[in-house]
């Protein structure tokens, strides 16, 4: 029988939505379990360089939150966890969770890293965009929390040297995985979203072409603890001269199954070449769109901030993209200025605005359904948006739909106050039957 | 056989059962790491004198200079890189004298 641990209330992901729920209904005297699928809290949001339109440095407004939920005394942090089953029972929920092998204790690993110094192996850091190694025994970054190392078996040779250096024997290469259930009155869904996969289309190149990366990679590129601590063409690592973003490269592209917008993708798109500007002065950055939707608080003025510092703004939806001399990059379009026409042009760094999918898939783990986008369905999306077909069950920010951080926390602090009115309705029904 | 000896023994078992279980994954972690050895080693004999860009390094060495900037970000990473000078548009790295652990060595 798998050990059972009861809360008041389950948050799924630990996300930027994820943790600001879990502290809403913390900070209200709940107990809160979180499960986090990653190694580490934080979400995509703590993998961000900044922040549009305040250009906040993304770790340093995130990692207090991270620490908060952490140390708080009313939450439970389960990472490296996998959701197996989420259902109903009685006035709550219960979970079946499953705790992956890190094959290191997490209650003996002191985060110090020198299993990860004396590893031999360097595997491809998905947390750096590719552009750089990690070892096979590793901290996924270093303000990830926990800091508690895990070993990728799969790039393992069993050499010893990391159980054999770790100072407090935390090394188990015999760990299995530990199933639990949670049992919880209420809980939040903050399963997040991914980015489209650049591999599926065929006409940016699959991802094959060199120097044509993704947002995110840019994100990595332009973070203080990037790959390279400043930007470079990843193919020979040149200072770029000329960079290129391409918008709704896997939004409103119906071939690609993503036939809406994904609402931040303008923005990001406009902070990063902002970033750029700051750090290659001399670079021209033209961003090619369709339309730019900047509709949130600031994000017009920010804009024509944009405009104003130089950037440049092509009318035109770039059709494909080969490869052009020197390592440059070709890309055909159809202008839609100065009596449109279409027409080719050659940069040296490649950017595709990718598009947000949904980060997780509730059939067969949950009664929940999703809607056509693949997001879980929201049963009253105008007066209560956080609302699921599951009673007690309420969803925040990107799990419901593509959305940017601002209404991502939003969404999290009303997910939050359902789940405390639901809470509040339960005591309420115990007192009277009382 | 004492205590400590009996329980030395046992792991050692279990870990000979592990190695035969995972046969395959470290045959190909393993000739991935022979692969990344020969390359630092490669990337450090052009290094240890002299600090080169990531095409003068791919040149010497035949890496593929992609391959290059992998392997001096993940080094850079683990203190065993530094960077210098900007030449052109390329910057220049060379060895760092102190590094923590050394597998080109």
């Amino acid at each position: 029988m798998p050990k059972i641990l009861k809360f008041d209330a389950l948050v799924i992901g630990a996300g930027i939505a994820g943790l600001q729920a879990a502290l809403d209904l913390a900070d209200q005297d709940f107990k809160v379990a979180i499960v986090e699928k990653d190694a580490t809290i934080g979400g995509k949001m703590i993998r961000l360089s900044k922040v549009f339109p305040t250009l906040d440095c993304a770790s340093c407004i995130t990692t207090p939150k991270m620490a908060a939920a952490a140390h708080h005394e009313n939450i439970t942090l389960f990472t490296y966890c996998d959701l197996q089953s989420l259902d109903r029972n009685g006035n709550g929920v219960t979970a079946a969770v499953r705790q992956k092998t890190r094959f290191v204790d997490e209650e003996k690993c002191i985060g110090c890293r020198q299993c990860e110094y004396q590893c031999p192996v360097y595997v491809s850091d998905p947390e750096q965009g590719g552009f750089s190694g990690r070892k096979a025994i590793y901290i996924p970054f270093s303000n990830a929390i926990p800091q508690i190392a895990l070993m990728d078996v799969e790039n393992c040779t069993l050499c010893g040297k990391c159980a054999r250096v770790c100072p407090t024997q935390a090394v188990n290469f015999f760990q299995e995985p530990q199933d639990f259930l949670i049992e919880a009155q209420t809980a939040v869904l903050a399963t997040g979203f991914e980015v489209t996969p650049l591999e599926n289309k065929q006409q940016y190149g699959e991802g094959k072409i060199p120097n044509v990366i993704t947002a995110l990679q840019m994100e990595r590129l332009l973070a203080p603890h990037g790959p390279y601590n400043r930007v470079l063409r990843p193919s020979d690592g040149m200072e770029p001269d000329s960079i290129a973003y391409i918008q709704c490269a896997g939004s409103r592209d119906k071939s690609m199954g993503v036939p809406y917008c994904s609402r931040v993708c303008c923005m990001y798109a406009i902070k990063q070449a902002m970033l750029l500007s700051g750090a290659l002065p001399l670079a021209d950055i033209t961003i090619y769109y369709m339309d730019i939707r900047a509709f949130g608080k600031g994000y017009e003025q920010f804009f024509q901030n944009a405009k104003a510092m130089g950037i440049e703004f092509v009318k035109g939806k770039v059709a494909t993209i080969s490869e052009g001399e020197n390592g440059g990059v070709r890309l055909h379009y159809e202008s839609q200025e100065d009596g449109g026409g279409v027409t080719s042009a050659e940069h040296d760094l490649v950017v595709l605005s990718l598009g947000m999918v949904a980060g997780w898939n509730p059939d067969g783990h949950c009664r929940i359904s999703t809607g056509s986008d693949a997001f879980i369905k929201t049963v009253k999306p105008k007066i209560a948006p956080t609302l699921t077909e599951m009673e007690g069950v309420f969803v925040a920010g990107a799990a419901a739909g593509p959305k940017d951080i601002v209404d991502s926390i939003v969404e999290a602090g009303a997910a939050a106050m359902e789940a405390s009115k639901y809470l509040a309705s339960l005591n309420r029904s115990v007192k009277a039957v009382a | 056989m004492s205590e400590v000896s009996e329980k030395k023994t046992a792991e050692k078992e279990a870990m000979k059962k592990l190695r035969a279980a995972r046969k395959e994954t470290i045959k190909r972690a393993a000739d991935k790491m022979k692969k990344q050895k020969n390359a630092i080693k490669d990337i450090k004999k052009q290094l240890k004198d002299k600090a080169g860009t990531v095409p003068e390094i791919a040149e010497a060495t035949g890496i593929p200079s992609s391959e290059v900037l992998w392997y001096l970000a993940a080094l850079k990473n683990y203190g065993q890189i530094l960077e210098g000078e900007k030449d052109g548009s390329y910057f220049r790295y060379k060895w760092a004298g102190n590094a923590p652990e050394d597998p080109g060595e």
